[in-house]
């Protein structure tokens, strides 16, 4: 270990001690991933000779952004979410102060995360079968959460998801032909508005961990928002999260009648494919302005990285894409 | 006048050189996923510069076309003056009242772009 891993491991073992005890020993402490906003660590940590195995979420030392939440929030929104049997690795603790930062602990879990693999790899299908249906009944879970449970979101207003899309174009300074076509085709064909229910905000391949019967956990809950709960549906239909398996519409894995069936089946909301390909559409338009959003992290130094840097230049792909849609929506 | 070799194949020799050195020394998957991104911009670059201005006349010529506006000067700034079509384009759509038949030319203009920076994409879309 590294001095500043050393500090980062014997602050994390002062945290651990009231959970597992005063023999806690950390075994093993490694970076999984760095950034500017999170860093996510590996621990191992024993206790009582039980071994546990932890994923510690860390804030980054950069600029903390306004859209997602904190990891506080998210914390407690993953607690919910835990806690309404929804498949996320078990929280364990929020650390207000670990090193100089907050920071929350979780079960680590084993499993595929990346969605080229989820969609290609031959010993996965059997999984990517069972998961239509199973992404509908995590959805269902999610969105029957009650909203009082997560009052610490906030209330955006449900309809505003093409706003908020303009806003953050407007922030970017620099002129969409393609999104603004998507904007004005969006706001000329309002889709029946629907009760708001608590989303998760990027649910779709990549952000699953999938083992061989499936789908085993939902992570990456920070964009967590109350909306209209086809905002979810449609999001993992979107071309860019069926990672190269185009005709798969559900996120390169399946079909998307199996899925609004159970879905519609789970929650009665008696959701038509009319409307996922409106939202289908916003999906597009959202990820469009996101990339777009991305690439000004890089350039404005808030995160210089050159995934964030070429995500520039591929919104030219989601942008192709909306327009495909729009053309064929006529 | 840089003597050879010229942008796009210094840009090349680094590429090939991270493609057939360093990728199969890179152990770390996230790492490694990095230096694929990395490999794949200098790709675009490649492309972009041996395009030279010929995507972004084109740009210009369908978006004074389709906005109905006289052309700028020979000399003037390609750059600029496509922001500013592109400008003018994106303010009318936004105040509902988009040129008739906007749509094809904005995606052939996409497709131009994608044409740079991801050929393969834009295969996908022939069925």
């Amino acid at each position: 270990m590294t001095g500043a891993d050393a500090a980062i491991a014997d602050a994390l073992r002062a945290c651990l001690v009231p959970l597992f005890g005063t023999d806690a020993v950390i075994e093993r402490l490694a970076l999984l991933a760095g950034g500017a906003s999170k860093e996510a660590w590996a621990a191992d940590v024993r206790a009582a000779d039980v071994r546990h195995e932890l994923l510690v979420r860390r804030a980054g030392g950069g600029v903390i952004h306004s859209h997602t939440l904190s990891l506080e929030h998210e914390y407690r929104l993953v607690s919910v979410a835990y806690a309404a049997g929804v498949r996320v690795p078990r929280p364990l603790a929020y650390l207000e102060d670990l090193a100089g930062r907050p920071a929350f602990v979780a079960e680590r879990v084993a499993g595929e995360t990346i969605g080229r693999r989820i969609v290609q790899r031959p010993e996965l299908a059997a999984a990517r079968a069972a998961m239509p249906a199973q992404l509908a009944e995590e959805l269902a879970k999610i969105h029957a959460i009650p909203l009082d449970a997560v009052a610490f979101l906030g209330r955006a207003a449900a309809g505003d998801v093409v706003d908020r899309v303009e806003r953050e174009l407007d922030a970017a300074d620099e002129p969409h032909p393609a999104i603004e076509l998507g904007i004005a085709w969006a706001r000329a064909h309002p889709p029946k508005a629907r009760p708001a229910v608590l989303n998760h905000g990027d649910f779709r391949v990549g952000n699953f961990v999938v083992g061989e019967r499936g789908l085993d956990y939902v992570l990456d809950w920070e964009f967590g928002h109350v909306g209209d709960p086809l905002e979810d549906v449609g999001w993992p239909l979107v071309r860019s999260w069926r990672f190269g398996a185009d005709d798969l519409r559900l996120g390169g894995v399946g079909r998307v009648e199996p899925y609004l069936e159970r879905y519609n089946a789970l929650t009665g909301r008696n959701v038509s494919i009319a409307e996922l390909d409106y939202w289908e559409v916003v999906g597009n338009l959202k990820w469009a302005v996101g990339s777009v959003t991305q690439s000004r992290r890089h350039l404005s130094g808030q995160e210089r990285s050159v995934e964030l840097a070429v995500l520039g230049r591929l919104t030219a792909e989601v942008e192709y894409e909306l327009l495909d849609l729009l053309e064929r929506a006529g | 006048m840089q003597d050879r070799p010229d942008a796009a194949e210094l840009a090349q020799a680094v590429r090939e050189f991270l493609e057939t050195e360093v990728l199969s020394t890179v152990q770390d998957p996230r790492l490694r996923f990095r230096m694929l991104v990395a490999i794949n911009g200098i790709g675009i670059l490649e492309r972009e510069l041996a395009a030279g201005s010929a995507p972004m006349r084109r740009e210009i010529a369908a978006l004074t076309q389709l906005l109905g506006v006289a052309e700028a000067p020979d000399d003037a700034d390609l750059r600029a003056q496509a922001r500013s079509l592109n400008r003018e384009l994106a303010l009318r759509i936004r105040g509902g009242n988009a040129p008739e038949g906007t749509l094809a030319p904005v995606k052939a203009i996409v497709a131009d772009k994608l044409r740079i920076a991801s050929p393969r994409y834009l295969e996908r879309f022939r069925e």
